[in-house]
Parts: C-alpha cells; structure tokens; sequence
C-alpha cells in the first residue's frame, strides 16, 4: 500500500468526525472545547476510552468475549484506593501509588479471570459473566455496597485529575507498550499466529495457554489503569454495582474498537484505536456543549445509531466498492 | 381419689399457664427494641449524618438495636427488605426510602410493623389514605411547600447576587421532594418552566415531565445553561459539559458535595446544595467552593424515632381524630463558614440537637400538642 494511501486512509475518519463536529458546533454556536477545564476532560476521556478498547481488544480479537472488564476495574480501583489510603492517608504520592497497585490488582484479576478460563475450559463468555458477579460481589463485600470517597479524595489526586499532561503521558506510555508488546516481542508474534489459526499455531510448537494467560493479565492491568482514571475523574467509586452493573464500562468501547480496527488496516491497530478514542472524545464534548439540547438517554441512541452505521459499512463494503467502481467499456 | 389428682394436676396447669403468660408479658416489655432502617442511600453526606445519629446516639441511650438496609433500588427491594425484618422479629421500620412509600406502609401493616417516614413526607392523597392506619406512626420532615420554599430561597440567593449564568442538578427527580426543590429553585432564579411560575404548575410539569425539559425554561436575567439529574454512567459527562461552560454557579437540590465537591472545587465553580449539616459540607464550605447550604441537621430524626418507639411500647401519638403524626421540619440555611460551624457543632457526637433530654420529654404518654411542640422548638 502506498504511503499516501495509508496516511489518508488513518486519518480520514478523524478529520471527517472533527470537521463534521466543528461545523455543528459552529451552526449551534457552542466551542467543541471551550476553556482548559473541557480541555482536560476531552484529554482524560481519551485516555479512558483508548484503554479501554485497548483492554477489550486484546480478547475479543481472538475470539474471547470478555464481560468481566468493567468489574476488574471496579475492583482493581477499590482495592488499590483502600490500600493507598492505608499506607499514605491520602498524602503526597497517593495517585501514583494507587495507579502502581490498580495496575498490579488489575493484572492478578485478570490472571484469575484467564485462569477459571482456561482451567475450566468453559465459553470464554460464560466464564467471564460468572467472573463478573463474582467481582462485582466481592466490590461490594469489600465496599458495604457503599460509594468509595474518601480514599480517593486527596491533594495527589485532585491534582491529576485537573490536568491533561497526566492523562497525555499516560496515552503515550500504554501506546508505546502494547505495540512493543503485540507488534515487537516474541509473546506478540504468538499473539498473532493463534489470532490468525490457533491450530496450525498450537502444531507449530507456539505454547497456548501462556500466551492466553498473559492477555488477560494485560487486559486486567489496561482495566486497572482505566478504573483508576474513572475515580480520578469522578473522585469516587461506586462500590454497589451488583447484577452485571459494572458491564457498561466496557460497552462505551465497542464503536471505537471497530473504528480502530479499520483505521488499522492502514497502519497500526493500536494507533487506530488512539484515533478512534480521540474521534469519540470529540463527540463526547460535543454532546457536553449541546447538553441543553441532547439528553442523556438521547446521547446513547446516537451512539448505538452510528455503531450500526458503521458495522452496516465494514459489511458491506466490497459491495459498496463494486457499487461504485467504473464500469469499463 | 382420682378426682382430688384431676383437680390438682389441672391446677397446677392453670398456675403454670399463669406463670408462663406472667413471664411473657414481663419479656415483651423488657424485650430489647429492634427497628429496621429502609435506606436507597448508603453514601451520602445526609444519610451518613443520620446514620452515626441513630447507631451511635439513640442506641446507646435507648438500647435499640438499629439494621440498616444496603441501598434499596427500587420499590421490590423496599417490599423484601420489610419482609426481611418481619421474619426475624423487628418491632418497626424507620424509612429513608421513597420509591413506593404506599407499598411500604401496606407490607408493614400486613406484618404488623409500625412504620414511619423519616425526614420527608407522603404527598397529601397518600397520607390521607394511610393516616388512619394504626401501623403507621407518622411521618416529621420537610412538607412539600418547605422544600419548595428551600429551592426558592436558594434560586433567589443567586439571582439576588446578579448571576448570569447557572448549572444545575436535579438529583433524583422524581422523588417529590427533589421535584419541589428544582422547583423552587427554577421559580427563585425567575425562570417559568412550560408559562408556569408558581409552586404546582412548575412541581406539576416536572412530575409529568420526570425531569426539566430544558425547552420549557424561559428565564429573565439569569440563563440556565445545563441540567442533569440522577447518578449513572453518563452523570460525569453531563457536569463536565456544565463545568466546562464555566457557569457563575452550580446550583444542587441534594448530594452536590457527595458526587461533585471534588470536580466543582478543582473548576472553582460556587455551588449551593440541599443538604444536611455535616463534615463534608462543612470542610467544602471553609476550604471548598460549597457557598450555600440548606440543610438538615443529623439529630432532626430524633422526634419521629420517639413516635416510633412510643407505638411500639403501647402509648402511640395521634391526633384527636385518632390520625397518625405528621409535622413539618424547616430548613436552616448557612452562607458562610462561621453560621455553618454554629449549627453543625451544636448537633455533634454526645450532645446532639435532639438530645436525650429533649426526647426523654416526648417519650412515654404524650400528647399530640406537646409532641409538635418539641419538634417546633428546635
């Protein structure tokens, strides 16, 4: 593929979202982004979103459907605040600390998730909803069902939720890890050989069950860092989710893993799911600048509107280009 | 012979009887009170206030052992957690929760509870339809035209001042006292919500509407630029699509220091709030951007658990018809650190508003005049 193919084929759907967005916030009269106080939201909402797909993809890429994501970072987060606020009280260094432990708690759930998995070698499906209420339960056991505030309420905190730079580093060091991981190490190349034929993979002597293990450990440690990104930017956890109630978390990254995986195709899928975050963050800030006009509810029938759209599109679109090839004499 | 055993052994049953029904009598009275607590808020500043009152006031003074509930959803978990606590021999329930007060005050009835409303009050057709009910002791909090008042007060505070610009949350519409609330507040800014601009026709459109539709707000000097209401996955992208318009205040009718204090501070937003009076609200109104209170105070429960412990003993409080209780509680109101902390450190720890010795006074055989009389006192 050509370079030039390939730089208009991954930025074309960015520069169509925001083109689209600015002029509907020019006609309404509204700034996408209006201050720095949207900027850093518009930032941390990337940054949610990007990992969040990232942690979703790494499963579901090879067939895994994983429910238990929004629990593990949940739970990672409730685990990790408590703790931070046992050794340091809500001191100096208490985001850093808790985002070390959400990593570290999120990868060990996620370890015990891969686990159940492949030593019960059930669905990966069915394992991850028993998965899910078995967190969300022990969530609430830890919390008394209550919301988690006061550890996750401090200076540190308050600090890295009012910046972008935070969040931007953040960005930066999760990109630059997975594609070392998926696209540089040996660990990747196995990755994708069972990705591509798990059987001619498995007869080539490539070690399954590791590799499985290691994905979940890697999406439990992604949804660690994304639970502790949504209690900085809510300073609470809600520690009464029960009933499948933490599964939305992982829902707000189903249009952006499609988006990603097609702008992908023209370079890197992990770089695709960046931009496809940064597409859905502008039309997150969009919808805060139109909040008088858009509700909530009418927010996710847009967002469930353009999913179908565009899985309507990746379905058809070998028809879609014969439809519209010149037809030679 | 045989005669002179029958009477005898049939004596001596009659004196045993006798004494176990004795001793009976003699239990139930010193029986240890059990009340159980209906809660759909387990995190907040208010229910937190209430509930160190309760657990760690009233019961040590009154050796009644208090079961909170966790946070009740929806009206089937209000129904199950009452039948929870008949099962296992509670005396009454005390509820925080408003999903479906009629179907609460029915289940308690039906297995025999008494049943109160803590700080709120049915609407006027469900009281009228239960107050005669002998299970129902009553209900002491806010009225509906006090909540209204509390939201008119604060809307007005603001425009008063000449803000221009506002955000506000309307927590949990439609439980009717956040409904009056938005209510007021939508009047004391000077706004009509659907060309009405008094307390029914604004309270009756957002009942209909189960929310602020923000088309039907037409405002004077002050433009509400945002509107949110509930505690769900989207309610952060709703207050940062507020934030981020860098309103002149953040107006709330409950929970603002709960869910927000953190990202209103950090934005130096003002905001006001319905609440109560607690360490939260006091640290967000010293060091924080909390500018305005209206509260409860955490020992404002105090009266109607005494209502409640009085039916369970046999001396219940009711009006001359026979009716259950039911008294209004006003807000107080705190615009600084100073009024704040004035109210908030008389009602603290061992030496609470409603203390002992207030309540000791309405606890026993009461009527129906003193008992409102101490609650207006305080």
């Amino acid at each position: 593929m050509k370079v030039s193919r390939r730089i208009i084929g991954t930025l074309a759907i960015p520069c169509m979202a925001a083109a689209i967005l600015l002029i509907l916030c020019a006609i309404g009269g509204k700034s996408m982004i209006a201050n720095a106080t949207s900027f850093n939201y518009f930032v941390q909402y990337i940054a949610i979103v990007m990992i969040t797909t990232m942690a979703l993809s790494v499963n579901l890429g090879s067939g895994r459907f994983d429910f238990s994501l929004g629990s593990m970072a949940v739970l990672s987060s409730v685990l990790a605040a408590k703790v931070t606020k046992a050794i340091l009280n809500g001191g100096t260094g208490s985001a850093i600390v808790m985002l070390a432990l959400g990593i570290l708690f999120g990868g060990l759930l996620g370890l015990a998730s891969g686990g159940l998995y492949v030593t019960l070698k059930i669905p990966p499906i069915i394992a991850s909803l028993g998965v899910t209420l078995i967190y969300e339960g022990i969530t609430f056991t830890v919390t008394s069902g209550k919301y988690v505030m006061d550890e996750v309420r401090n200076p540190s905190m308050t600090a890295f939720a009012g910046s972008w730079y935070y969040p931007a580093i953040l960005i930066a060091a999760v990109l630059a890890l997975t594609i070392y991981l998926f696209d540089h190490t040996r660990f990747g190349y196995d990755y994708r050989a069972l990705q591509s034929g798990q059987k001619v993979a498995v007869n080539t002597g490539i070690r399954e069950i590791p590799n499985v293990l290691w994905c979940y450990v890697i999406c439990g440690a992604l949804m660690g860092i994304v639970g502790f990104l949504n209690a900085a930017r809510s300073s609470n956890i809600n520690g009464g989710a029960l009933n499948f109630g933490s599964i939305g978390i992982m829902f707000t990254a189903f249009l952006p893993m499609f988006i990603g995986g097609y702008i992908g195709r023209f370079s890197n899928d992990k770089l695709g799911y960046f931009l496809a975050a940064v597409c859905m963050s502008m039309l997150n800030s969009t919808f805060a600048a139109f909040s008088n006009e858009i509700s909530a509810s009418m927010q996710s029938i847009i967002n469930a509107v353009l999913l179908v759209v565009f899985l309507i599109y990746l379905n058809n679109e070998g028809l879609l280009k014969k439809l519209f090839k010149p037809v030679k004499a | 012979m045989k005669k002179i055993f029958a009477m005898l052994l049939a004596l001596a049953m009659v004196f045993a009887l006798v004494a176990c029904s004795g001793g009976d009598n003699k239990a139930a009275d010193d029986k240890p009170v059990k009340i159980g607590v209906l809660v759909a808020d387990v995190s907040g500043e208010e229910a937190l206030g209430f509930r160190a009152y309760y657990e760690n006031y009233i019961a040590k003074n009154y050796g009644v052992t208090f079961t909170y509930t966790e946070q009740l959803a929806d009206a089937a978990a209000e129904k199950s957690a009452i039948e929870k606590f008949a099962a296992q021999g509670y005396d009454a329930i005390l509820s925080l929760s408003s999903a479906d007060r009629a179907t609460q005050i029915e289940t308690a009835a039906a297995n025999k509870l008494y049943y109160a409303v803590v700080s709120g009050m049915l609407d006027d057709a469900q009281f009228e339809q239960y107050k005669s009910n002998p299970y129902f002791v009553g209900q002491i909090g806010p009225s509906m035209q006090t909540e209204f008042d509390a939201g008119y007060a604060m809307g007005k505070h603001f425009a008063d001042q000449g803000v221009k610009t506002v955000g506000i949350y309307g927590a949990f519409i439609p439980n009717p006292m956040h409904v009056y609330r938005t209510a007021g507040v939508l009047a004391g800014l000077g706004c009509t919500y659907g060309g009405a601009s008094d307390k029914d026709g604004i309270a009756g459109q957002l009942f209909g509407d189960q929310g602020v539709d923000m088309s039907k707000v037409a405002c004077g000097n002050v433009q509400v630029i945002g509107y949110f209401q509930g505690f769900g996955d989207t309610t952060f992208d709703e207050l940062f699509g507020i934030v981020g318009q860098a309103p002149d205040a953040f107006l709330s009718v409950g929970m603002a220091t709960t869910f927000f204090a953190e990202a209103l501070n950090g934005a130096h937003i003002s905001y006001a709030d319905i609440d109560s009076f607690t360490s939260g609200n006091a640290a967000n109104m010293k060091d924080g951007s909390l500018v305005y209170l209206a509260g409860k105070y955490s020992s404002s429960i105090g009266p109607i658990f005494a209502a409640t412990l009085n039916a369970i003993k046999g001396n219940p409080v009711r009006d001359e018809n026979g009716n259950a209780l039911s008294l209004s509680q006003n807000y107080l109101v705190a615009t600084d650190s100073a009024a704040f902390d004035s109210i908030f450190n008389g009602d603290k720890g061992d030496n609470p508003i409603f203390n002992k010795e207030a309540l000791d006074k309405v606890i026993g055989k009461v009527s129906y005049s003193d008992f409102a009389a101490l609650v207006a006192s305080k």
